[in-house]
């Protein structure tokens, strides 16, 4: 099995002449298939950029990144779009559709796969929205949900394509302890059972013993990265 | 072949649910896209009821060809042609019967009230077929007297009722002051009042003259032809035309009524100011569709950035908003197009307009406001290039 994420030398700027500021500088970085990797650092330290990249998101400057097999250097807008269909997408707010209901919001996801009619679209969300607990409240849409359930949705929408990587972007951030540890614990424990890799950005400091490494960033650069997969 | 098919009908369903779920906004955009149906459905009504109004004496006549001077611009503004062209027209076998029309407009004085009002005078030979007024047989043998009219009971209720004068009568005729001259009115007929004229008045050659002793009776205003059972009109025609000199022009019926109706299409404002009336609808139907479109994707950038994000394309995004442009049309259409037949009922029978929902005009009303919609769709969509997934973390 390849290694979901291969980054190397890759080197990202905003802005233009003057004002143009480098917010990443030449980071390599690998992930184990399965593996969770969690990203800290400051703000402005380039994490959140990195993950935009990883995710396909935003196009590749400088550098070699091969996600789940792609080579983001040489790929289009097509190659993009198609790449983003097989990553799963946690954000720091749930952004789930307001006027779909719990299901339906899952169910989006799997729109875009050929092959699936309607009733087996909606029989793999209840059965996704089992597995993180929410069988009950499938029908309920997000405004009827608190913020735990919400971002465990989230998490289902994430895992229903069956995606061989998931980007996490302080998933906790809008919770307290108790549910953003549960929720980390919940995704932990899927991406396990499915053998997904996840790469996660944090801020919280409660939840880096769910990861099995850490990767520290700070001013573009990768400051701690034992390499994985050879422990 | 299934594939495409949910490639159209889940942006439709998405688009839908989104415009569902906020009631208040659905209301508002189908009020408007209703509004603009109504405005028009109701100026492309009125102008084809005047349109239809203007020929209403022309359709009325039951003639296969006419002779005409090719300096007619309407109906009610003749140029005379010599009455020897309808004798000539005789001399091709297929023709049966050539039948001169004279045509004036005098006053009419109202024999309620005494007020005057100019009226359409239609003069023909009563025993020939030429006309097929409805009601005009049963009073071919009465208009042969001296002085005797007809009066078109569909003529503005300004010339007095007539019909009820009539009845309290008893069968005796009305007498009536038309154009200075103490006529009878010996019963109704049915033709309508157009542009030119408010009324008519259907009298014999005869009675014509008497009214008029100042024309010249060597010209008439319109000929009417009647052809033999099986003659083919358009050839015929071609033949008349060989046959005739340049100072009359030979039409069908559809050619004259056509005639008739370009002058007021193309020499009056008319047509021009229910087309840019129906534009005005249009536009405004088109900025309130665009703003509650736009208005629902800026409140839905996250949520757009998110299935862009998710791997949804651009072109299914598009084909969302155009599903809600799509929805917005057909839901505002529906209750347009009803409460526009009522209109039409209403207001027809207040204007004596002609006015009358048919497929054809609901086709083409159901476009214009599917092609207003779609516009406002395609200038809203221009927002989705603001839902940008790489700014979403």
């Amino acid at each position: 099995m390849t290694d979901p994420v291969v980054l190397e030398g890759v080197s990202h700027a905003f802005g233009e002449g003057e004002l143009r500021r480098l917010v990443l500088r030449d980071v390599a970085l690998r992930m184990a298939p399965g593996e969770i990797v969690l990203l800290t650092g400051p703000s402005g330290s380039g994490k959140t950029t990195l993950l935009t990249l990883v995710g396909a998101l935003r196009a590749l400057q400088a550098g070699s990144a091969r996600v789940l097999g792609v080579e983001l250097a040489e790929a289009g807008e097509g190659q993009r779009l198609s790449l983003r269909r097989q990553i799963g997408f946690i954000f720091q707010n749930h952004n789930l559709l307001g006027f779909l209901d719990a299901r339906q919001n899952v169910a989006m996801t799997l729109e875009m796969q050929p092959g699936l009619g309607e009733r087996q679209r909606l029989a793999r969300a209840d059965e996704v929205l089992a597995a993180v607990g929410l069988a009950e409240h499938r029908h309920k849409p997000p405004s009827q949900l608190s913020g735990g359930q919400r971002q465990r949705v989230a998490i289902a929408r994430a895992l229903v394509g069956e995606p061989g990587l998931i980007l996490a972007d302080e998933p906790t951030a809008a919770l307290d302890k108790a549910s953003g540890h549960e929720v980390v614990s919940l995704l932990r424990g899927m991406a396990r059972q499915r053998g997904v890799s996840i790469l996660m950005v944090t801020h919280d400091p409660r939840i880096l013993d769910v990861a099995d490494r850490v990767v520290a960033m700070e001013d573009g650069r990768i400051v701690s990265a034992p390499p994985a997969g050879r422990d | 072949m299934m594939r495409r098919f949910e490639s159209l009908l889940l942006p439709l369903r998405l688009s839908w649910r989104q415009l569902r779920a906020e009631r208040a906004r659905l209301l508002a955009a189908m009020a408007g896209v209703m509004f603009a149906c109504v405005l028009v459905f109701m100026q492309i009504g009125f102008r084809a009821a005047l349109f239809d109004s203007a020929t209403s004496l022309l359709s009325a006549m039951r003639a296969e060809l006419f002779l005409l001077n090719p300096l007619t611009t309407a109906s009610f503004r003749p140029e005379p042609l010599p009455r020897i062209r309808a004798h000539q027209a005789l001399g091709i076998d297929a023709v049966r019967q050539a039948v001169p029309v004279y045509m004036a407009q005098v006053t009419w004085r109202n024999p309620e009230n005494g007020t005057r009002r100019t009226i359409q005078l239609v003069a023909f030979d009563i025993e020939s077929d030429a006309m097929g007024f409805s009601g005009l047989p049963a009073l071919a043998d009465a208009l042969k007297q001296p002085d005797a009219v007809a009066f078109d009971r569909r003529s503005r209720p300004e010339f007095g009722d007539v019909a009820r004068l009539l009845e309290a009568r008893q069968g005796t005729p009305l007498p009536v002051q038309i154009g200075g001259r103490q006529m009878n009115v010996m019963g109704l007929v049915d033709i309508g009042p157009s542009f030119g004229a408010d009324g008519n008045l259907v009298l014999s050659e005869t009675n014509f003259r008497r009214l008029l002793p100042n024309r010249d009776f060597s010209s008439a205003d319109l000929v009417a032809l009647r052809l033999q059972p099986g003659a083919d009109p358009a050839d015929v025609q071609a033949r008349l035309r060989a046959l005739l000199p340049p100072d009359v022009v030979v039409l069908t019926q559809p050619d004259l009524v056509a005639w008739e109706r370009r002058y007021w299409e193309e020499a009056t404002p008319i047509g021009f100011i229910f087309t840019f009336g129906s534009l005005m609808g249009l536009i405004v139907g088109m900025v309130i569709v665009y703003q509650i479109l736009f208005s629902d994707i800026a409140s839905h950038l996250r949520e757009y950035a998110t299935l862009k994000a998710m791997g949804y394309s651009n072109g299914y995004l598009a084909r969302v908003v155009l599903s809600a442009a799509l929805v917005l049309a057909v839901l505002g259409f529906v209750p347009g197009a009803v409460a526009s037949a009522i209109l039409y009922d209403v207001v027809g029978s207040a204007t004596f307009l002609p006015l009358g929902m048919s497929w054809g005009r609901g086709a083409l009303v159901f476009s214009l406001i599917f092609g207003m919609c779609a516009a406002a769709g395609l200038l809203a969509m221009r927002k989705l290039r603001d839902a940008q997934p790489a700014d979403m973390f």
